[in-house]
């Protein structure tokens, strides 16, 4: 069986490095093939990256490839710290890393797995301390991230489940949650779902993002109104001065405090990213009745 | 009638199998004009799935003026109450709107107008 031997470069998160990970999808989006991840060349790793690769590695194995991360490959020593914090690297085969229980560790949901994710968001992301929050804010903005998961569970049909980590950097005091799916991306689904009309495989991406992210709009057939997961989460962010960012396919969409902007990037992949990142000012933090600023 | 939430479903109401036992519960004693009071006591954590099952699906079968006069809510703090209203108002919109769509004809308009 043939090996792929990926190098995996410096990836941050703007979108000239998501379109590095999707080169790599593109590299290894096939069947019977292994890999092998090479970190030589790899001097930092964004949480969104880290969910990326996981989940790539186990779409991979779901087509019958093997995938190697070679950690002896790793000499960055901070890419090497986060990748053992957050456990990433101990899922992955490296096992003199075990996690040490104080970051925010990646994540692997092959079902929706309630309980599990809540408790993630709620006490290992949000609630984890790196921002004053009471309780009842807490709830809240958890809820309002579950709906990124129950979204891609329910409308992506991803057949491997989907894939987080989340990070605090406590320079730029930013929160991050990056959730992750391979299944077939939001202008797919959406072409689909009106697949019967002509002009339906010409739906530019950016177009189909547009609608999708508009209030009550959804490909639900069950006869229950839906389609505000993505509206509550978007007044959220831009509330919190924060950023949200959705690649899906060759589309791509970005909410933050300057409105929103929809575009057609230059490289795609089949699936979709969340890409969240939040502000931990506590002035933020606070519902109107806790004090005179509010979220 | 009076459900209380926390003991049929628990302190977690977000996911949409929830919504529609909640939905099952319900919406016979409403169509009969019954009083219903949900109890959101012990519960902490909304998010729409379980509402849309739960609430707006009711508007298939109930006026919404129905829904909004014999529906009471109790111990539901304000987190919940804006999912609420946010659902029950989606959900009289697309019930409204009546299949609103040709999804195609609305996405190109759409794309039209913002690259006017």
């Amino acid at each position: 069986m043939p090996q792929q031997v990926i190098q995996i470069p410096r990836l941050n998160d703007y979108p000239s490095d998501f379109e590095k990970l999707f080169t790599i999808w593109n590299q290894v989006n096939d069947y019977n093939l292994d890999v092998r991840f090479d970190f030589s060349r790899c001097g930092f790793l964004r949480p969104n990256a880290v969910a990326f690769l996981g989940g790539l590695a186990r779409l991979v194995e779901s087509r019958m490839g093997k995938v190697v991360f070679d950690w002896s490959t790793l000499r960055e020593s901070w890419v090497k710290t986060t990748v053992r914090q957050n456990g990433f690297a101990a899922v992955f085969g490296d096992l003199a890393a075990p996690r040490d229980g104080n970051s925010i560790p990646y994540r692997e949901d092959r079902n929706l797995d309630m309980n599990g994710i809540m408790d993630y968001l709620t006490y290992n992301w949000i609630g984890k301390g790196w921002v004053y929050v009471s309780d009842r804010l807490r709830d809240a903005v958890a809820g309002r991230m579950w709906e990124i998961y129950s979204n891609a569970f329910e409308h992506s049909d991803t057949g491997i489940g989907v894939y987080s980590c989340g990070q605090h950097f406590p320079e730029q005091d930013t929160l991050v949650l990056s959730v992750v799916d391979f299944g077939q991306g939001i202008p797919a689904k959406i072409r689909n779902f009106v697949g019967n009309d002509p002009r339906a495989p010409g739906l530019p991406a950016d177009a189909c993002l547009r609608w999708a992210f508009k209030r009550g709009k959804s490909t639900c057939t069950e006869g229950v109104a839906r389609g505000l997961g993505l509206d509550l989460l978007k007044e959220f962010v831009q509330l919190n001065g924060g950023k949200l960012e959705v690649y899906s396919n060759e589309g791509y969409v970005i909410v933050d405090k300057n409105g929103e902007r929809y575009e057609n990037r230059r490289i795609s992949f089949e699936g979709t990213i969340v890409h969240i990142t939040l502000r931990c000012d506590e002035k933020l933090y606070q519902f109107s009745d806790e004090a005179e600023s509010s979220v | 009638m009076k459900l209380s939430i926390k003991d049929t479903i628990g302190p977690r109401c977000i996911i949409k199998e929830d919504g529609q036992k909640t939905f099952t519960e319900i919406c016979d004693p409403l169509k009969q004009g019954e009083t219903v009071t949900l109890d959101f006591y012990g519960v902490s954590q909304f998010a729409t799935p379980f509402f849309n099952f739960a609430i707006g699906q009711l508007l298939n079968y109930i006026p919404e003026t129905d829904v909004r006069s014999l529906l009471h809510y109790e111990n539901l703090n304000e987190t919940g109450k804006s999912v609420v209203e946010r659902v029950i108002e989606n959900a009289a919109k697309q019930h409204a709107d009546k299949q609103y769509r040709d999804i195609v004809e609305e996405i190109l308009t759409k794309q039209a107008k913002e690259s006017d």
